[in-house]
């Protein structure tokens, strides 16, 4: 019956149209909404996940990487007297002031890492390395920082802090979601000359890699027994501990939540009304494909055929609406993140919610009586 | 002649209590193979309802129908189905054509429908539009063509399948005089040259003419 249905849907072009118009509407806007929010939550805990790290240590009560609070730092010495920790290194997260070649200035993201391991350094970069930074005020920015800042050339010197330093790299990917630049310089260097910023012997995170992932639980079990001011938490729970608190405890999660379901349900309804009114319009050929003996189920595979085939046709279009926009929005600093399983998963959403808008239509058909046929 | 339908003390109530109608009543009538059989009677005298109630598509209130012999009035809803594709084809008095279908794919629709091997369906379609005389017509949808024709398309989609009997309801109402009486000959052709049993409703005077046996409903019940 995909035959049926594929003339039918094809013959009637203008209620084609409408019905892809739905489809395509509720894509774009889905897929905008589920990309931007993913996208955010990517640079919201790009930092968490680029460390490479298993443990993570930090103050009590740390809701979200950005909002670090400063420790002592020689609690890194209980993470390395545990047997199973390969490595444990500090990383410092604050924020600084960074003045503009107009005269303006614009708040910045800090991340002070150890140059000699490499730890909590860019993951990327576009030019210079992340040691690059070691012995002397320099740093690196990311490049996605250019437009915000003006010009990003190498060797020239920036004012962060009242303090001047030399611009030696440029990494790539690098966002916060505050959407301050993020800037990374030397572990040491941040306590010698941005002190008012974070104390000498202090630090925000501990970070550590364990000897064997199978004994985490036990691992952070121990220090949290050992490191009663701290909280310790694995590389995942913290991840999902900031992306909680951007989605719940902001809201903001219930933003794009409501936004994506209002792109289905106005979605869904104009499909649902487009195939109920098909339905109505070609109810009497129905019955009389009951009369000539069709069941009900030949009849719902039309229905469902023509539903399916518009949910695909509408979400390629709209899928490639969103890929042709995509390079325009980034531009504009809003990243999204998109990969063939959130197409895949947003394709299963947007299919489903077709199939059930087809429910009214289904109801219908299924309590046509084919004596109808002989009605004039 | 062999009979292949019969309807024996077959009434049809709607409603129930007191608004009740008894729209057939106690009727006993068979059609036989190369017969065109043709139910005249009033508006109202029930000729539609028996007509669906012979065509399996109605379940009569008391009383049975008999296929070849077997009685298909006992057996469940989700039969019914499989015994209108097996045994009938039928003919409405608004053609009931898909609009989005050219003719000959209206007629490969009912053989998609009743057929599992799907090979050789369009062969097939356009032979049956040739013998209703649509042969150059083939490709027209349903809106470029007159009544006669689109009655012509239904005629082929009835045939289609092979069916022993033939159902039409009314299918000279929407048609010119002369049209009408070239579709009635036609049904009168398939009836003797495919071995058909073919039932006809009508208030067409034209049909008495051309029908093997007439048969005149009134108020539900055959008038002798």
């Amino acid at each position: 019956m995909l035959w049926l249905a594929l003339k039918t849907l094809i013959h009637e072009k203008g209620r084609m149209v409408i019905t892809l118009t739905g489809i395509i509407f509720s894509t774009v806007l889905t897929l905008t909404q589920v990309s931007m929010y993913l996208g955010m939550m990517g640079n919201a805990t790009a930092v968490i996940r680029h460390v490479n790290a298993d443990i993570w240590v930090m103050s009590k009560n740390v809701q979200n990487f950005d909002f670090a609070n400063p420790f002592p730092e020689d609690r890194i010495n209980r993470v390395r007297s545990s047997a199973d920790v390969v490595w444990a290194d500090r990383l410092i997260l604050t924020w600084g002031f960074l003045k503009l070649a107009g005269g303006g200035q614009e708040q910045v993201q800090i991340i002070g890492f150890n140059p000699d391991t490499g730890v909590g350094a860019p993951w990327e970069m576009v030019s210079g390395k992340p040691a690059d930074v070691k012995g002397g005020r320099y740093f690196i920015i990311d490049k996605t920082a250019e437009k915000r800042l003006g010009g990003l050339t190498l060797g020239t010197l920036w004012e962060l802090n009242e303090n001047r330093f030399k611009l030696v790299g440029l990494s790539q990917g690098v966002k916060s979601f505050t959407t301050a630049p993020v800037l990374f310089m030397a572990y040491n260097e941040v306590h010698n000359v941005l002190s008012g910023l974070v104390r000498q012997n202090q630090t925000s995170y501990i970070v550590a890699k364990l000897k064997d992932r199978a004994r985490m639980q036990e691992v952070v079990a121990g220090l949290r027994n050992s490191m009663k001011n701290n909280d310790v938490l694995t590389t995942e729970e913290f991840v999902n501990k900031t992306v909680y608190y951007w989605t719940v405890q902001t809201g903001m999660g219930m933003g794009f939540f409501l936004t994506a379901i209002l792109g289905l349900i106005v979605g869904g309804a104009i499909v649902g009304q487009t195939v109920y009114a098909n339905t109505m319009e070609h109810l009497r050929e129905y019955g009389t494909l009951k009369a000539l003996g069709a069941r009900n189920s030949d009849i719902y595979s039309v229905i469902f055929s023509q539903v399916a085939i518009s949910a695909v046709a509408g979400f390629a279009a709209g899928s490639v609406i969103i890929l042709f926009l995509r390079g325009g929005i980034e531009k504009a600093g809003v990243s999204l993140y998109l990969s063939p399983v959130i197409f895949g998963s947003i394709f299963c959403v947007i299919l489903v919610t077709c199939l059930l808008s087809a429910f009214f239509s289904i109801r219908k058909v299924r309590t046509l009586d084919p004596v109808t046929v002989f009605r004039t | 002649m062999t009979v292949i339908l019969e309807a024996e003390g077959v009434s049809k109530i709607y409603g129930k209590g007191e608004n009740s109608i008894l729209a057939v009543d106690d009727v006993s009538l068979s059609v036989r193979r190369n017969e065109m059989l043709l139910i005249m009677g009033p508006s109202g005298s029930g000729k539609t309802t028996l007509l669906s109630i012979m065509g399996c598509i109605l379940h009569p209130t008391s009383g049975e129908v008999r296929i070849e012999g077997k009685a298909v009035t006992g057996l469940h809803e989700d039969a019914l189905p499989d015994i209108r594709k097996q045994y009938f084809g039928f003919v409405f008095q608004a053609f009931n054509l898909f609009p989005s279908l050219r003719a000959v794919e209206n007629v490969e629709l009912v053989l998609r429908l009743k057929k599992t091997d799907k090979t050789g369906i369009r062969a097939e379609a356009l032979e049956l539009l040739k013998k209703v005389g649509l042969g150059k017509r083939s490709h027209f949808y349903p809106a470029d063509m007159s009544g006669g024709e689109k009655q012509r398309v239904a005629f082929a989609r009835a045939l289609a399948g092979d069916p022993p009997i033939i159902m039409a309801d009314e299918p000279t109402a929407n048609l010119d005089s002369r049209t009408g009486q070239d579709v009635l000959k036609l049904l009168r052709d398939m009836s003797e040259e495919s071995h058909k049993g073919i039932v006809i409703v009508s208030h067409d005077p034209k049909a008495e003419a051309l029908a093997h046996r007439v048969v005149f409903l009134e108020d539900g019940r055959i008038r002798s």
